[in-house]
């Protein structure tokens, strides 16, 4: 491709829409495989096979075939998007080889709606109406690999308009009075962040994109990465022109290749085109970007942490100031933003600060995206305006608990956030109130929890991930968080002591107040809000050696309640260690001796009859009071 | 001085091996060609020969199935790849396969005879070899070091260059034992306790070898709350490794990872480089069965075959 000139963009995006816009006589459909990685893993390759084939098969020629990045609903990919001439789109979800044959030959040659595998229309389905989509405005509408459709969809646009008809200060109003926050996870304002750097004088300078999202949980960033990269890029160049620096890095995980590939296509071709490296735009302006790969430590995504990590050298935190608009990457002034920060930039640029104001709060303005996950039925990404209740993305968005279970926490923020109980569900979705909470936004991962989820082996299992992630500079993380986490294997294994309640308050507090970065600053999150909210669950496991959730296997007896079983074998099935005897349509009973608490019979049966009970229980269950899972005792008492 | 050695050009272009020769009987090496696989396992069946100097992509036989057959039948008999297409898989391919080294096509007389003389010497050093000469050659042979000497020359004046050079040569070894590690440090002129404390920082880099096929375990919140336990102790079981170990078989090795971020599929198994979502003890046995069906069997002692009997 030639260099491109401001102008040559009003044209590609012409061309493009004139060709690609469904019309008589041009094409008449656009069918749309949607392959993220959750989409290629769910086997979106094989769906993509079969349409190729079924197309070529029958020799349609008006028929666009496209693949774009994930749709949202990772839940029930592969996802396909239909469009038909003068029909409005159809989703068609948990697709295979045959539906997709079923639907060339119904829909795409019949024009008949397949409506036994399409999801109802957008406004009918409340996972897709509360979204507001702005930072995956591109995502799974357009071919993340071709530069031509990002500039038909209005791409570069903002980049020119930054390039040419703004100064820096101008650049960096917009985006301070926009109220945009880091969506990084501590929300610091980036227009700020610019002006800070902008104001440093300095030879070189480095804008900088964090994209090694960490939080187990989130992916977004992950998403938008395969999906839209160039919007990540075209947010760069507009931030580094607003900061004054020529050079850049991407830095990325090497847990996700797909992303890798796509950004490196992208800035291959951007720059090929003359809108990265030299002269962008023949504007004057130089930016040079390269995709640096990360190695596997989450506390690289701690800004001072993830500049020594670009240095080659271990990724340790060091303390602020200076801060990295001082001193940052190779001690040069630098700013890192978020993958999905820079995402908006663009947008904000082209449609002004008021419009971003629309959504959201005064103080947390605009959209965030959040990885609903865990043990909701619509699982994905869903993008809402700031300020909305929890429990409206949780139950509306999320359609609620899979298999009717009962709610009982959402974890927000990963390993720095917190529990959030059913009571809480009314919070609204902004950075200071979700903190109030003891959770943080974070990086917008949302892991919805069940019944089923016992909550001192979530704080356990937070705490095994910080203590090993913990880069061991300072103390208080470093032997703190050890400390936490042995106490809380002791209570799961059977071995807490009643004291322990309160040293884990102290001692988490004490990390909180002298550790070196966000990563100890905020390990004790996930100890501290599940002991404010949960704490009967931490008690009934030290005094009475019984976790009410049938997870902690030492503190549990499984047996069955002669009155409800039935003899239906199911349990006896699936044990796998072969604990549980009885002849069909007679009573069934666990042998103590051979069971391994694995609780598979528990799942298993559909009478419920199988109980929990304190480890070393004997007797007749009915006679422990609250010997059932809560669910039953609502029934019961209802 | 030694005899020198015995040498078998084998090219379906005659040009190649013709100008090889000259280069090559200048220095007084013997040397031969053959015009291709079939040909040249012909004459190597003859004896005379200590090393082959061998094209990839040939008609009939190619250099692939010759060189494994020169393993198989001829283990002395060193090897050493002329190619025009040094793509990572074939390259790849041909290293498992234990070759010394290789020569890009077209190449330079003065490529030509540095590649032969090391590899002379290889050959000669081959036989009366110390242990721990022997262990070193065995997780490191020469075709390496020689590929990873080019990544560093390719990196070395990067800034930062620490990182990629040991992920590229992690690439290219499988893994990074000390070995590795000092020709790194000194390629790149940076201590070798520095190039260390970076290698065990990261998780990413490994100094231990890994299996021939790498089952890398979700370890998430969402795969948490979704029983992602359950699976891997199972596969604990199965396998009888833990996280970061390899099966004595050297078949698989079991990892352990932060968050995939493929959530929607959640519990998620990285199997090589296919992701597997809504994994059960019972599928992701499955999966690994495909690979070494005694796996499945070792799983019955848990269990597992019986359940997977009374379910089917």
């Amino acid at each position: 491709m030639n260099k491109l000139k401001i102008e040559d963009l009003q044209n590609i995006r012409e061309k493009n829409k004139a060709e690609f816009a469904l019309r008589e006589g041009g094409y008449k459909a656009k069918v749309t495989v949607h392959m993220g990685t959750c989409g290629i893993a769910a086997g979106a390759r094989s769906v993509m096979d079969a349409l190729t084939g079924e197309i070529t098969k029958n020799n349609i020629k008006d028929v666009i075939i496209a693949s774009s990045g994930c749709a949202g609903l990772c839940g029930k990919e592969p996802i396909a998007t239909v469009e038909l001439l003068g029909q409005s789109p159809v989703k068609y979800c948990d697709l295979d080889k045959d539906k997709m044959q079923k639907i060339v030959a119904e829909h795409i040659i019949g024009g008949k709606v397949v409506e036994d595998y399409a999801l109802p229309k957008k406004d009918d389905m409340p996972f897709f109406k509360n979204q507001e989509l702005r930072v995956l405005r591109n995502v799974g509408f357009m071919d993340p690999e071709s530069l031509e459709e990002y500039i038909a969809r209005d791409g570069y646009q903002a980049a020119a308009k930054a390039l040419t008809q703004m100064t820096q200060e101008e650049v960096i109003k917009v985006i301070k009075d926009s109220g945009l926050r880091g969506r990084g996870g501590a929300g610091f304002p980036t227009g700020l962040k610019w002006e800070f750097a902008s104001k440093v004088k300095s030879d070189i300078k480095y804008m900088l994109c964090n994209g090694d999202e960490g939080d187990p949980g989130a992916f977004m960033d992950r998403s938008v990465m395969e999906a839209d990269p160039y919007s990540v890029i075209e947010g760069m160049i507009i931030g580094a022109k607003a900061i004054g620096a020529h050079y850049g890095y991407i830095y990325v995980r090497a847990e996700y290749p797909l992303a890798v590939k796509r950004l490196q296509m992208a800035i291959d071709h951007a720059t090929e085109a003359g809108l990265l490296g030299k002269n962008i735009l023949d504007t004057g302006f130089d930016f040079e970007l390269a995709i640096y790969l990360g190695a596997g430590a989450f506390v690289c995504g701690e800004e001072t942490a993830l500049m020594r990590s670009l240095e080659g050298k271990r990724g340790m935190p060091r303390p602020r100031p200076p801060f990295p608009a001082h001193k940052g990457l190779w001690d040069k002034p630098s700013v890192l933003n978020n993958v999905e920060t820079l995402a908006q930039i663009a947008p904000i640029i082209i449609n002004g600060s008021d419009w971003y104001r629309s959504f959201g709060t005064e103080k947390s303005a605009g959209t965030k995206v959040f990885a609903l996950t865990g043990a909701v039925n619509n699982v994905g990404l869903v993008e809402v305006p700031m300020g909305i209740p929890l429990r409206t993305i949780i139950y509306d968005i999320g359609g609620g608990i899979r298999k009717g279970r009962k709610f009982k926490a959402v974890q927000m923020g990963g390993p720095s956030g917190g529990c959030i109980p059913e009571g809480l569900l009314e919070t609204p979705v902004t950075y200071e109130d979700i903190v109030a909470t003891g959770a943080i936004v974070g990086s917008g991962g949302m892991v919805v929890m069940d019944e089923n989820t016992c909550m001192v082996g979530t704080a356990k299992f937070f705490l095994e991930f910080t203590a090993d992630e913990s880069c061991g500079k300072c103390t208080p993380c470093r032997v703190g968080t050890k400390i936490l986490l042995d106490m809380l294997t002791d209570i799961t294994e059977g071995r807490g002591k009643e004291e322990d309640i309160d040293t884990l308050l102290d001692l988490g507090r004490d990390i909180i107040a002298t550790s070196l970065c966000g990563l100890g600053q905020t390990a004790p999150n996930p100890v501290l809000t599940t002991i404010k909210y949960f704490r009967d669950e931490y008690e009934s496991h030290i005094k009475h050696n019984w976790c009410k959730a049938g997870v902690c296997r030492n503190l549990t007896t499984f047996m069955i309640d002669e009155k409800l079983c039935k003899g239906c074998g199911a349990c006896l099935r699936a044990c796998p260690s072969k604990a549980i005897t009885g002849e069909k349509k007679k009573l069934h009973k666990i042998i103590q001796e051979l069971c391994v608490h694995c609780r598979t019979c528990y799942e298993a049966c559909k009478f419920k009859s199988i109980k929990i009970l304190p480890a070393k229980f004997e007797g007749d269950p009915s006679e422990l009071v609250g010997a059932t899972t809560e669910t039953e005792t609502k029934k019961g008492e209802a | 001085m030694a005899k020198k050695p015995g040498i078998l050009i084998v090219d379906d272009e005659a040009v190649v091996i013709k100008s090889a020769e000259r280069v090559l009987k200048s220095e007084g090496y013997r040397v031969e060609g053959a015009l291709g696989g079939r040909e040249a396992i012909m004459k190597i069946e003859q004896g005379g020969y200590d090393l082959v100097f061998t094209d990839l992509k040939m008609p009939e036989v190619d250099g692939i199935t010759l060189i494994r057959w020169i393993k198989k039948s001829k283990p002395s008999i060193g090897i050493v790849i002329i190619t025009g297409y040094p793509s990572q898989d074939t390259i790849k391919e041909a290293l498992e396969l234990g070759i010394i080294d290789y020569v890009p096509k077209p190449f330079t007389p003065s490529v030509l005879l540095d590649v032969t003389e090391r590899a002379a010497e290889w050959i000669k050093g081959k036989k009366p070899e110390k242990p721990e000469e022997k262990k070193v050659k065995e997780e490191f042979p020469p075709a390496m070091e020689a590929e990873l000497e080019r990544v560093i020359a390719d990196l070395r004046r990067k800034q930062g260059a620490l990182i990629p050079v040991l992920q590229r040569a992690q690439e290219i070894v499988g893994y990074l034992p000390p070995v590795v590690q000092k020709k790194i440090s000194k390629g790149l002129n940076i201590p070798v306790a520095e190039v260390h404390s970076v290698v065990s920082f990261y998780s990413f880099f490994t100094m231990k070898p890994r299996g021939d096929h790498n089952i890398r375990v979700c370890l998430g919140t969402a795969c948490y709350v979704r029983g992602i336990e359950g699976v891997l102790s199972k596969i604990k079981d199965a396998l009888k490794i833990d996280i970061g170990e390899t099966t004595e078989n050297k078949k698989f090795s079991l990892e352990g990872v932060r968050c995939l971020g493929a959530c929607g599929l959640a519990p998620v198994m990285v199997l090589d480089q296919e992701t597997h979502g809504a994994m059960t003890p019972k599928k992701a046995l499955e999966i690994i069965g495909q690979y070494e069906p005694a796996m499945l069997e070792a799983a019955s002692a848990s269990g597992m075959e019986e359940m997977a009997e009374r379910e089917g």
